[in-house]
């Protein structure tokens, strides 16, 4: 047994919170050090990280998974241009079509990731990104051929930040939190698509995400000065801040079906607007 | 209740390889001991791959002392369930995990322990952004990397 105990004191399985053990047969539990509450300074030094801070597209949809059965291929939309001169939008892009192929995981859809897998590799290139990248994008497709669902989703992330670490060798690690934003953006609009076609108080609440708007309005200032006047990028700064509005409600408060109607409208329009080509002037 | 053998947890390579994502607390290639902390936690993670958790390719790796925990923000979802996995390097003799809500005030969490490997189980009641902090326990400074998987 290689388990060892903390402060000396084990104790029986516990429960957490929401009334799922976690695990409860692979690993033992003991007593952790009672943790003192984070001072204020703790809180505003927290870091930050866009892989780790921000959550991937596939957790919203796990988490409306188990309050809904939605149909995920209604969330689907048409092949997006895959060659764009801005490098600001190809990032976003990059980002939604990540997220778009998280759901055709969740609609087991193998011919759809495959094409999705597709798309990713070809905006790649235009990124003249590493060959990782375009190997990452066949082991997508490889992937789906054999329908291995859960692979795919780890997959997918590790491909986004092959993509990232690919901007940040080329000196464009600026643009790595715009592949981030236009994830969310696009993993939004799905779900508030799901949830206002089949609205729900306990699903309207997945929708409670302030800190992440918050953040990458923060990050969307720090961008050079160029890529702030893209003119796209101003667009989504602009809607950052409606955005930011409709998803940051109070824990114990729960977004009407209107409201979710109008977090649907905002971010479909959004992610219209970052694949529409003319745009990339 | 039966514990787990490590030697029973599969290789972290049965799964898709992670990225060599850098992190800011790692500008460029991460160094041995960044390398070796964060096989140490994949190899706990992968045990929670076992029942179903997908494992984040993200990580965030540094340095650790006895009494400076390290504290990051993460942001969760209602329902989902979450294992917060960290590892620090030998000079470490042991390292806890611990979840905070959004105000700071300590949740209740499933904790695993081994030495130098923690993991902190945690099932959100509301989505929002919650902080974890890692912290050495006993030792000298070392190296740690936290990784997340969910469910």
């Amino acid at each position: 047994m290689l388990l060892a105990m903390l402060g000396g004191a084990v104790v029986a399985q516990e429960e957490t919170p929401a009334g799922s053990p976690l695990s409860s047969e692979a690993f033992e539990s003991v007593t952790p050090r009672p943790a003192e509450p984070l001072s204020k300074v703790d809180l505003n030094e927290a870091i930050r990280l866009d892989t780790l801070t921000i959550p991937s597209p596939g957790e919203l949809m796990s988490a409306l998974n188990k309050e809904a059965k939605p149909n995920w291929q209604n969330e689907y939309r048409q092949p997006i241009p895959t060659t764009f001169s801005s490098r600001a939008q190809i990032a976003l892009n990059v980002g939604g079509l990540i997220a778009d192929g998280y759901i055709a995981l969740e609609a087991e859809d193998a011919q759809q990731v495959k094409n999705i897998g597709k798309d990713i590799v070809a905006l790649a290139k235009s990124l003249a990104v590493s060959d990782s990248v375009i190997a990452r994008g066949n082991s997508i497709v490889d992937f789906a051929e054999n329908n291995e669902w859960p692979a795919l989703k780890e997959e997918l992330e590790a491909t986004q930040n092959e993509v990232k670490l690919a901007l940040e060798q080329q000196r464009d690690g600026d643009l790595v939190w715009l592949v981030s934003l236009g994830g969310w953006i696009r993993g939004t609009d799905a779900v508030s698509g799901m949830i206002s076609e089949n609205y729900t108080p306990e699903s309207a609440r997945l929708l409670r995400q302030p800190a992440i708007v918050s953040l990458m309005r923060e990050k969307m200032k720090t961008l050079p000065e160029k890529v702030q006047n893209d003119p796209l990028v101003e667009h989504v700064s602009q809607k950052l801040n409606t955005l930011e509005t409709l998803v940051s409600f109070p824990p114990e408060s729960t977004p009407s079906a209107e409201e979710v109607k109008e977090l649907k409208k905002v971010t479909k329009e959004l992610v219209e607007e970052i694949s529409r080509k003319e745009e990339s002037k | 209740m039966g514990g787990l053998l490590l030697s029973s947890v599969p290789h972290p390579a049965q799964s898709p390889s992670p990225s060599p994502v850098a992190t800011p607390a790692s500008p460029g290639k991460p160094s041995d001991a960044e390398v070796a902390a964060r096989a140490s936690a994949l190899e706990v993670a992968g045990a929670f791959s076992n029942d179903g958790f997908k494992i984040r390719d993200g990580h965030w790796t540094g340095a650790i002392k006895l009494k400076e925990p390290k504290v990051i923000q993460v942001n969760l979802y209602a329902g989902n369930q979450y294992w917060f996995i960290a590892a620090a390097t030998e000079e470490a003799k042991s390292v806890q995990v611990a979840v905070y809500d959004e105000t700071g005030k300590p949740v209740e969490w499933e904790p695993y322990y081994n030495e130098r490997q923690s993991a902190a189980g945690f099932s959100p009641s509301a989505s929002g952004p919650y902080y974890v902090s890692v912290e050495a326990t006993e030792g000298d400074p070392a190296t740690f990397c936290l990784i997340y998987s969910y469910k």
